[in-house]
């Protein structure tokens, strides 16, 4: 069943293969284990703010730009 | 291509607790029963050194990944030997030790979600207050109960009025620390782990007339939520998913990016 968290479109796999990082190289600079990036980037898990700084950050792009809400979401 | 897999690497905390477990299970095995506990040590010991904010190797993802595999134990751990308990007892045999034992730990899951979801939403502070308070209003109601019941008994008597002097100072303490615990939270902490010993020595003495299992129990429904409370306020129990550290990491970076916006 989807949950209301399920609804956040995460962008970070086209940043990160645009600045060309491995999902390992991405959780180093955050802090955080590969496992946690494929999460992030499978939907399966939204991060906290902390770490969506931190993602931003190491992307060059602002949170915005690499988290939206699903379009139904979007009023 | 960026998405190449890594070669897997055991984190060195997993690498340690499997070594622990191994070595406890075959101590258990030939040397002997009593050594499993450091089986028990080697399984549980990090998630609790992770939990006291002793071991910070995990990420948020994998503490919340952990919680949630922790709060499917609690519900099937739980459910599975309130089960059994019930099967044992529907049995309509006399409750043996093995039954006290499964209330025992039903009494020590069950405090645990509750004493985690406190202080989860409520932070040390209110949650020892709140549990103080509901102690004392507890105490509160077993006093007047019994001085409504002498009274009854025993009509207009003076030791009555001793009854009620007594009852009143049992009951101080408990309003009196909850008061404490949001103004001196670390004095009050020290005070609650003071009490827990206190009570713990003072109904030891008891101990002989019980079954060990049902003190146990007991001991665990008077003194858990005492001993929690004192030590959550002491060590500050209660932060969600975000570490002190990476607050202030997270702090420090916010800081020097809005010096260089200036």
């Amino acid at each position: 069943m989807p949950t209301r968290g399920e609804e956040v479109r995460s962008d970070v796999r086209r940043f990160r293969r645009r600045h060309d990082l491995t999902q390992e190289e991405l959780g180093d600079r955050v802090g955080v284990t590969r496992q946690t990036i494929i999460s992030i980037e499978g939907g399966r898990y939204n991060p906290s703010v902390g770490l969506a700084l931190r993602l931003a950050e190491a992307l060059g792009v602002t949170v915005e730009e690499l988290f939206r809400l699903s379009p139904e979401e979007e009023r | 291509m960026t998405d190449r897999e890594p070669k897997p690497r055991l984190p060195p905390t997993a690498l340690v607790s499997t070594a622990v477990v191994a070595a406890g299970v075959l101590l258990w095995m030939f040397v002997s029963r009593g050594w499993l506990v450091v089986a028990g040590l080697g399984a549980f010991g990090p998630g609790i050194l992770r939990e006291l904010g002793l071991l910070s190797d995990h990420d948020e993802f994998q503490r919340r990944a952990a919680r949630r595999a922790g709060y499917h134990a609690y519900l099937i751990g739980g459910f599975a030997a309130i089960a059994v308990l019930s099967a044992i007892e529907w049995g309509g045999g006399a409750v043996d030790e093995s039954a006290e034992w499964i209330r025992f730990i039903v009494v020590v899951l069950w405090l645990t979600w509750l004493s985690s979801t406190l202080l989860t939403f409520w932070g040390p502070q209110k949650t020892a207050a709140r549990v103080l308070t509901a102690f004392g209003a507890f105490w509160a109601v077993f006093v007047v109960a019994t001085l409504i019941g002498d009274a009854v008994s025993m009509g207009p008597d003076p030791e009555l009025l001793l009854g009620v002097a007594v009852g009143i100072g049992l009951l101080t303490p408990f309003f009196g620390l909850a008061w404490t615990a949001r103004r001196w939270p670390h004095a009050t902490g020290l005070c609650l782990l003071a009490a827990s010993a206190i009570i713990f020595l003072v109904f030891g003495m008891r101990r002989a007339n019980f079954e060990w299992s049902a003190v146990v129990m007991r001991d665990t429904l008077l003194l858990g939520p005492l001993l929690v409370s004192g030590l959550a306020l002491l060590f500050g129990w209660g932060a969600e998913e975000t570490t002190p550290e990476e607050n202030r990491r997270a702090a420090g970076r916010s800081r020097s990016r809005d010096q260089v916006l200036r």
